[in-house]
C-alpha cells in the first residue's frame, strides 16, 4: 500500500463530498436532481476570483452570497413551481440541465479567461504517518467533515432542522401544520450551491477550475452520491472517501488513463449489488 | 338559529377531478365550538370536502369562509395560521421521525411550553404513544400510527381540526374513548371539530351531522334530531 495515494485520495474524496453534500441536501429535501448544481458552483468560484483582489475573505463572501441567491432564485421562481405543476423526473433532468447550460454560457460571457486558479493560503505543511501534505488539504477534509456534523446535528436538535426532515417526509401534512415549505425548499436549494460552491473553491485552490468542471463536478457528484445512497448524506460522505481513493489508488497503479475506467467499473458494481447505494436512500430516485 | 359565531360556513362548493366533479354545489357551516360530523359512503366526497377546506384542493365554483372572511384562494399555510389543521385520512405521520419528534412537528409554531403541555395531554389520551415516544413513527402498528395521526393535530392547537375519518383501525374501545376526548377537548377548549366518519357512534358527540353522498349534501340535522336509521342507509345507501 503506498501512504502517499491513500491521503491523495482521502483529500480528493473530502473535496469531492461537498458537491455531493449539496446534491443530497437538495435531493433529500426538494425530492429534484438538481444537475445544475455544479456549473453554478464553478461560476460562483469565477466571482470568487474576480473579487479575489479585494482579499480573500472579501472574494469567498461575494462567492457564498452569490451561490446563495442563485440557489433561493431558481429554487423559488423555476422548480419549485415546476413541482407543483407536477414535474417530474425527467422533466427536471432537462430544465436542470439547462439551468446549468445557463450558467456555463453565463460564465463564458462575464468572465475573461476560460478557467482560473484561486491561490489561498497554503496553512503550512503538515507531516502524517511519514507523507507531507498542505495544511489547506487538510483543512479541506476536516471543513467538509464539519459540515456534515453540522447538518446532521441541526437536523437531529434545531426546530429548524426539524421543520427540514418533516417537509422531506411528508410535504402534506408539513404544511398543515404550519411549515413554511417554499422556504425550506429554497433554503435547501441555497445550501447545495454554498456546498458546490465550496467544492469549486477546493478544487480551483489545489487543482483549477475551467469552464466545463462545473459539469464534472456535477456528475461526479450525483454518481459518488447515488453509490452512496442519494440523499442519505452519510452514504455521500463515506462513498466520496471510497471513491477517492480508488481514484487516486487506481491512477497511482495503473497510471492516469485507466482511473475513469477502474471508478466508473466499479460505481456499476456496487450498483448492480446494491441499487439503493451503500447506505441506502430514504427516497429512491 | 344559534348566536353562536359562525367559523366555518361553505356555500355552493363545487371540485372537480379533471371532468368529473366529486363535489356538486356543497354546503356547509360550523359554529364556534361544534362537532360536525361528515357521514357518507366511500367514495362520497368526504375526504374532497375536508381537503378543499384546509386548501390541498381548488374548488371550481362556491366560496369558503372562515370567521366570516372569504378563504377561497388562501394557501395551506395562511389558513393553517388562521387556525385550520387537517389530519389527513392517510400518510398522517412523518416515517423516519420518532413519534415525540412527531409530535413536536406538529407544534412547531406553538411556543414551547404550550407544546409541552399538549404532549403531555396527548401521552394522556394515548399512553401508548408515551411508551413508544423514541420508535420510528413509521415501523408503529396503524392503530397506533392513527392515534399519532389525531395526536399531531391535537398538538397543533388549531381552532378548527378537520380530522379525516379519525376511528378507522382503532378498536371499538378506543373509538368509545376517542370519542369522549374529542368530546370534551371541544367542551373545554371551544375549538369547532369537522370529522368525517364511517362509525355511527359519532352521532354521540357530534352537534350537527351532514349526510354527503355522490358529492352531494343529502341532509343536514341536529343530532338530536336525528334518526340513526337515516346514516344507516346513508352508509348501506338504502
Ligand atoms: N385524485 C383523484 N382523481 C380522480 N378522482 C378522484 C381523486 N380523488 C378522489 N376521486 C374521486 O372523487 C370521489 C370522492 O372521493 P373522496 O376521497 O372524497 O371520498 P370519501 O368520501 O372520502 O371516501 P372514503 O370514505 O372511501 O374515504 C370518488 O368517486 C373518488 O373516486
Ligand atoms: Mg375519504
Amino acid at each position: 500500500m503506498n501512504l502517499d495515494a491513500g491521503i491523495t485520495g482521502i483529500i480528493m474524496g473530502g473535496v469531492l463530498s461537498l458537491p455531493v453534500l449539496g446534491i443530497a441536501v437538495i435531493y433529500g429535501m426538494t425530492g429534484i436532481t438538481n444537475f445544475a448544481i455544479g456549473t453554478i458552483g464553478v461560476f460562483c468560484a469565477f466571482m470568487t476570483w474576480t473579487f479575489f483582489s479585494y482579499g480573500t475573505v472579501v472574494g469567498i463572501l461575494v462567492g457564498l452570497a452569490t451561490s446563495f441567491v442563485i440557489g433561493y432564485v431558481i429554487q423559488w421562481f423555476l422548480l419549485t413551481p415546476l413541482s407543483e405543476k407536477g414535474g417530474d423526473s425527467t422533466l427536471f433532468f432537462i430544465v436542470t440541465i439547462c439551468i446549468g447550460l445557463v450558467f456555463t454560457g453565463l460564465t463564458r460571457v462575464l468572465f475573461p479567461r476560460p478557467n482560473i486558479s484561486l491561490l489561498l493560503p497554503r496553512m503550512g505543511t503538515v507531516r502524517i504517518l511519514g507523507v507531507t501534505t498542505s495544511g489547506l488539504k487538510i483543512f479541506a477534509f476536516f471543513f467538509a467533515l464539519s459540515v456534515l456534523f453540522l447538518i446532521r446535528l441541526s437536523e437531529k436538535h434545531t426546530n429548524i432542522g426539524k421543520s427540514w426532515r418533516a417537509t422531506s417526509q411528508n410535504l402534506k401534512l408539513a404544511k398543515t401544520v404550519g411549515i413554511d415549505t417554499q422556504h425550506v425548499f429554497a433554503w435547501a436549494s441555497s445550501i447545495g450551491c454554498m456546498l458546490s460552491f465550496s467544492g469549486a473553491v477546493f478544487w480551483a485552490a489545489l487543482y483549477n477550475v475551467s469552464l466545463m468542471s462545473g459539469w464534472d463536478l456535477t456528475f461526479l457528484g450525483f454518481i459518488i452520491a447515488v453509490v452512496g445512497g442519494i440523499g442519505n448524506i452519510w452514504g455521500g460522505m463515506l462513498s466520496a472517501l471510497l471513491m477517492g481513493m480508488v481514484m487516486s489508488y487506481s491512477g497511482h497503479i495503473l497510471g492516469g488513463m485507466w482511473q475513469s475506467v477502474v471508478l466508473y467499473f466499479i460505481v456499476i458494481l456496487v450498483l448492480i449489488i446494491s441499487p439503493r447505494g451503500i447506505l441506502g436512500s430514504e427516497r429512491s430516485l | 338559529m344559534n348566536e353562536k359565531e359562525l367559523v366555518l360556513e361553505v356555500s355552493e362548493l363545487t371540485v372537480n377531478y379533471g371532468a368529473t366533479s366529486a363535489l356538486k354545489s356543497v354546503d356547509l357551516f360550523a359554529h364556534k365550538g361544534e362537532i360536525v360530523g361528515l357521514a357518507g359512503p366511500n367514495g362520497a366526497g368526504k375526504t374532497t370536502l375536508l381537503e378543499t377546506i384546509a386548501g390541498f384542493l381548488r374548488q371550481k365554483e362556491g366560496d369558503i369562509r372562515l370567521f366570516g372572511t372569504q378563504i377561497n384562494e388562501f394557501p395551506v399555510l395562511k389558513r393553517r395560521m388562521m387556525g385550520v389543521v387537517l389530519v389527513p385520512q392517510e400518510r398522517n405521520n412523518f416515517p423516519y421521525m420518532t413519534v415525540s419528534e412527531n409530535l413536536d412537528v406538529g407544534g412547531i409554531i406553538n411556543c414551547k411550553d404550550v407544546n409541552k403541555r399538549l404532549i403531555e395531554e396527548v401521552y394522556q389520551l394515548f399512553p401508548v404513544l408515551h411508551t413508544r415516544a423514541n420508535q420510528l413513527a413509521g415501523t408503529m402498528s396503524g392503530g397506533e400510527q392513527r392515534m399519532l395521526a389525531i395526536g399531531i393535530g391535537l398538538v397543533s392547537n388549531a381552532s378548527i381540526l378537520l380530522i379525516d375519518e379519525p376511528s378507522t383501525g382503532l378498536a371499538p374501545k378506543m373509538v368509545t374513548r376517542l370519542f369522549e376526548t374529542l368530546g370534551s377537548i371541544k367542551e373545554l377548549t371551544g375549538k369547532t371539530i369537522v370529522l368525517s366518519e364511517q362509525n355511527i357512534g359519532v352521532i354521540d358527540i357530534a352537534d350537527r351531522v351532514f349526510g354527503i353522498e355522490a358529492g352531494e349534501v343529502r341532509f343536514c340535522e341536529k343530532t338530536e334530531d336525528l334518526d340513526r336509521d337515516i346514516i344507516r342507509d346513508l352508509y348501506l345507501g338504502k
